[in-house]
């Protein structure tokens, strides 16, 4: 959800220069807030059985990660690429379609990398914060029973499922999506 | 067809960037069915005057008089990586809205002219330099400009490889009657194949010699150009910029 909003802003940020600054500075606020401070005030708006918490910070933490990434790969290639799709007669939407969005492949592809990466971490911490399931809040339970070994086995699964699902899928990912790099 | 008549008369063109003048009062000239090379050293606004002719940037002074539709080849080829080279030259026909056995059509003409045939189904990142290259100039040749503008189509290119391409270039401007536009570094690379040479000073820009070749078989035009060149005094301002052996003098 993060990544949709990110790109969604990201596109936006090419449209005008107004738009341009103010979602540099939105994206400054974003990046300094602390994320203890989403996961108190969500819960407390949101309630502590509310599966919405650990979403909404996931997609906190991972929105300025990948909004950094859409706005350097545009401001790299966007310029070159406008003028080769006027060049060729396309409109505006055949623009987007074919060499934009394309063309952020890569410097998204790595950004989703790191950003699942942290938004999943965060998010963790948000379950064991409030929510009534979840990794997190399994890890919290059994150390509000005093269980170090449940803690241990939840942490190790955790870990796991991390490194999984980097090599899986993220990182074959970005190896595939660096091939989409226009050279200069 | 009017097929000797002028292309492209650019006529005084200034053109400064940040207070830097960079063309200073450029004027060239180019007929239809002529292959016409545009020499000078790095900097000097070459790819600026063709952005011009292309209508991409305005000079600050100056004439463009151009007749038919000019299209640019970008110094950098600019292939799209996410689609094959089939689809990377339909790119242009497809935003025309040409039915699909036309376009088909096209591409496959273009194709065999530069000699992509056997590439087409490959995407950009699986071919060579050369063959990336002549895609790009496919691209925009399918779109059937009257003007051509290749902007250093021989940098990076094996010596093989730049006198094929030369000769299809050649054949496009001679055989399909368009005026095409050669822009590089060397006079030793394009002299040979170029009816006509313009070669650019040091920024600020002016043009050095402006040299016919028709009337010169290909083999006597480089030390007819050497010639030009010396009696100007100016031997020292091109040629050995790639540090290539000059042909004998
Ligand atoms: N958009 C721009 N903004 C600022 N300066 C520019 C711009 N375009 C070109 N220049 C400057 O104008 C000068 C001429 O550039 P140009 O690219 O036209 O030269 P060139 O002859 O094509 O050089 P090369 O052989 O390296 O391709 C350079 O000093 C360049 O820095
Ligand atoms: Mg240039």
């Amino acid at each position: 959800m993060g990544f949709g909003v990110a790109l969604l802003l990201g596109l936006l940020y090419t449209l005008h220069p107004v738009l341009r600054e103010a979602i540099r500075a939105l994206n400054t606020v974003l990046q300094s807030i602390s994320v203890l401070i989403w996961i108190v005030v969500l819960v407390m708006v949101f309630g502590v059985l509310s599966p919405l918490p650990p979403i909404l910070v996931a997609s906190l933490v991972a929105l300025p990660i990948v909004l950094a990434a859409v706005v350097a790969g545009l401001d790299s290639s966007s310029r070159k690429l406008a003028e080769l799709a006027t060049m060729l007669g396309a409109n505006k939407l055949q623009y987007y379609r074919d060499f934009l969005l394309p063309s952020l492949a890569p410097s998204l592809a790595g950004a989703t990398r790191s950003a699942l990466g942290a938004a999943l971490r965060i998010s963790v911490v948000a379950e064991a914060f409030g929510s009534s399931g979840g990794i997190g809040y399994m890890i919290a339970n059994y150390y509000n029973l005093a269980e170090p070994r449940g803690v241990f086995a939840w942490g190790t699964i955790l870990v796991v499922v991390m490194i999984l699902l980097d090599k899986l899928l993220l990182e074959p990912l970005e190896k595939r999506a660096a091939r989409w790099s226009i050279e200069a | 067809m009017e097929h000797r008549g002028i292309a492209l008369r650019v006529t005084s063109i200034y053109k400064s960037f940040g207070g830097r003048l960079v063309l200073n009062g450029v004027s060239i000239e180019a007929r239809r069915g002529e292959v016409v090379a545009i020499v000078g050293p790095n900097g000097s606004g070459k790819t600026t005057l063709l952005r011009i002719i292309a209508g991409l940037e305005k000079p600050d002074k100056g004439r463009v008089e151009i007749h038919g539709r000019a299209l640019l080849v970008f110094q950098e080829n600019l292939l799209l990586p996410w689609k094959k080279l089939r689809d990377n030259i339909a790119l242009g026909l497809v935003y025309a809205g040409l039915p699909r056995r036309e376009i088909e059509r096209k591409v496959s003409e273009a194709a065999k002219l530069l000699g992509l045939t056997e590439y087409l189904d490959k995407y950009p990142w699986q071919v060579s330099g050369g063959t990336a290259r002549k895609a790009a100039i496919a691209r925009i040749l399918v779109l059937d400009p009257d003007i051509l503008l290749l902007d250093e189509p021989l940098a990076g290119l094996d010596i093989r490889t730049r006198r094929a391409l030369l000769e299809r270039i050649v054949a496009i401007a001679h055989e399909k009657g368009k005026t095409v536009i050669v822009v590089d570094h060397s006079v030793e690379a394009v002299a040979p194949y170029a009816d006509r040479i313009y070669i650019m000073s040091y920024p600020p820009t002016r043009v050095e010699a402006s040299i016919d070749l028709r009337k010169t078989e290909p083999g006597k035009r480089l030390s007819l150009v050497y010639g030009v060149l010396s009696e100007l005094g100016r031997r020292e301002t091109l040629g050995t910029t790639r540090g290539e052996p000059r042909a004998g003098t």
